[in-house]
């Protein structure tokens, strides 16, 4: 429902019929691998729905030249829970019984990083808002941090990937 | 425990980077604010991760247990760290089953948690219950720690009893007192015949009335009860398994039977498992001979060997003599069915228990399958005639009770008897 919420949003706002046309295809296709990566129990195509699912959203923004879009933040939110409900129902295919009430507090869980992403996104937002300066400077910092947050997960990826 | 990287810290990572990636070249500022959280919630996740390093031990309700029964398996956890999510997956040998072998448990740091396990024996044999893999996952689930631990903890099902009410009376008995009447003549209850008094008889013995009407002293002869050898004489070479089933487990049951209601009436009873592994228990009697011997035979099975064995591997005084030898075989191997022939040429009193293994083998579809099955019953006939030619008496033990198949022994040797009369 989150993926779907988010697929619809560009289509919605979209100005260009041919825009909406093949957004709609790309819509389909990010909850078709959803769906595939659920009833195959695929892990890989979680992030295939979810980058489609971006892109669509990146490309209607781009194409429209819209300015700053204050939906941001429950978009990445919308991402975050959609990505983070996906990977659950691939743990519980299991079907491994738990502790009573487990559930409840692995959904208050979801609920809590979902809101913190609104949060820090809206942060994230509002701080490009006040500092709106543009570029070659801004960009290679721009490019710079992006470089360095790449790092960084790849780092603790490759951390979390030695025996413990 | 192994750590590893689950499929969502991959998944997030990746949209991190593309996120960031497509915000830079599209110059969207929204999308690196849609792809912050996931690089965060992977920071936080990798940063937070700590080490579980379970403790395991595994705690089972009883040693012992009958086939068919449940015993409880505690599993004791406790954890350095605290644990979102520990699954615990019990692995079970075949022949134990659990409702649900997986359970999945929140542990805190230092906290000692027990788990149950109800497990249930589906056949008898001695088994290694306690092997446990684990799966260990943080807040985030983004790492996962997998681990086994071997905390075995031996459990012995003893083969369910079946009620055998009459037991095969050997041809002769021992020296010592038992519940079988002797065929020989001397003290004891059962009544045998009169003869004429001797000097040394005892006064209770004069049977008056035989005496009145023969105008001389006669006395009352009667049978002892002796006790008797039996030794049980196991077919392992070969067994014909289909399903939850197999000749061998049927042989162990009907063997345990036979031994315990024959050392209900104080014989004593011996065990010789011919295989591919000899396992052999002198004869003994009393409680703890029953429970040696169902060890024994809950150690059976079928160990493959292309060696030939005879009788000759077996030691003499395993086999005493007079003892009445109780087969318990599916006629499939031809090493064991000789070495029938042998103990009855060496003039062993023998019965056999013939598990049938027919209702356990498929006919086959095609023809010459068909054919080939038609060859294998007409070949068991055959074995069958031969053995009874040479005077051992065989039941077939198959769907039916025991006791049957051995009133067919019984009522074999009876009439067997009678013949060499």
């Amino acid at each position: 429902m989150c993926l779907g919420g988010l697929v619809v949003l560009p289509l919605v706002r979209a100005d260009d019929s041919d825009v909406r046309a093949v957004g709609a295809r790309v819509a389909a296709l990010a909850l078709l691998a959803l769906l595939a990566a659920l009833v195959l129990g695929w892990s890989p195509l979680v992030p295939v729905a979810l980058l489609l699912a971006g892109g669509l959203y990146g490309a209607q923004l781009a194409i429209d030249d819209a300015p700053l879009d204050a939906a941001a933040p429950v978009v990445a939110a919308a991402l975050l829970v959609a990505a983070e409900l996906a990977y659950w129902s691939l743990e519980e295919r299991e079907r491994i019984p738990g502790d009573p009430g487990s559930s409840l507090g692995r959904a208050a869980l979801v609920a809590g990083i979902g809101a913190a992403a609104l949060v820090v996104s809206a942060l994230l937002l509002a701080l490009v808002d006040v500092v709106s300066a543009r570029g070659l400077a801004f960009d290679l910092v721009g490019a710079a941090a992006a470089a360095a947050a790449l790092a960084a997960v790849v780092l603790a990826a490759r951390s979390v990937g030695r025996s413990g | 425990m192994t750590r590893r990287g689950s499929p969502r810290l991959a998944g997030y990572a990746v949209v991190a980077a593309v996120g960031l990636l497509a915000a830079l070249a599209l110059r969207r500022p929204e999308l690196a604010a849609a792809a912050a959280p996931f690089a965060l919630v992977l920071a936080l996740g990798t940063r937070l991760a700590r080490d579980p390093r379970v403790a395991v031990e595994v705690e089972l309700g009883a040693e012992r247990v009958l086939e068919g029964d449940e015993v409880e398996a505690l599993l004791r956890l406790r954890s350095a760290a605290p644990v979102d999510r520990l699954e615990l997956l019990l692995e079970l040998p075949l022949g134990i089953a659990a409702d649900g072998d997986a359970r999945a448990v929140r542990l805190a740091a230092g906290e000692p948690r027990e788990v149950p396990f109800a497990l249930r024996c589906t056949r008898w044999g001695v088994f290694d219950v306690g092997a446990v893999s684990l799966r260990a996952r943080d807040r985030f689930r983004l790492v996962v720690w997998d681990g086994h631990v071997e905390a075995a903890r031996r459990l012995k099902a003893y083969p369910t009893p079946i009620t055998v009410r009459r037991i095969l009376a050997p041809l002769e008995t021992q020296a010592f007192t038992g519940s079988e009447v002797a065929r020989v003549k001397g003290d004891g209850i059962e009544y045998a015949d009169i003869r004429d008094f001797r000097p040394g008889d005892r006064v209770r013995s004069i049977n008056w009335r035989a005496t009145a009407r023969r105008h001389a002293l006669v006395v009352n002869e009667r049978h002892p009860e002796r006790n008797t050898d039996v030794v049980l004489f196991l077919d392992s070479f070969a067994d014909v398994r289909r399903e939850d089933t197999s000749v061998l487990e049927q042989a162990v049951r009907a063997a345990a039977a036979i031994a315990t209601r024959y050392l209900a009436r104080r014989d004593r009873v011996g065990l010789v498992s011919f295989g591919g592994v000899l396992r052999w228990l002198q004869p003994g009697m009393g409680a703890t001979q029953r429970y040696r011997l169902i060890e024994t035979m809950l150690e059976t099975g079928v160990e493959p060997t292309y060696t030939w064995r005879d009788v000759n591997v077996i030691p003499a005084r395993i086999l005493p003599p007079k003892a009445l030898v109780v087969g318990l075989t599916p006629l499939v191997d031809l090493r064991y069915v000789h070495a029938l022939e042998d103990l009855r040429a060496r003039g062993f009193d023998l019965a056999v228990v013939e598990v049938d293994p027919v209702p356990l083998v498929e006919p086959g579809r095609r023809p010459l399958e068909a054919l080939a099955y038609r060859v294998w019953l007409l070949e068991r006939e055959v074995l069958r005639s031969r053995l009874q030619a040479l005077g051992i008496a065989l039941g077939r033990w198959g769907d039916g009770e025991l006791e049957a198949t051995l009133e067919e022994v019984r009522t074999y040797r009876r009439y067997a008897k009678l013949a060499r009369a």
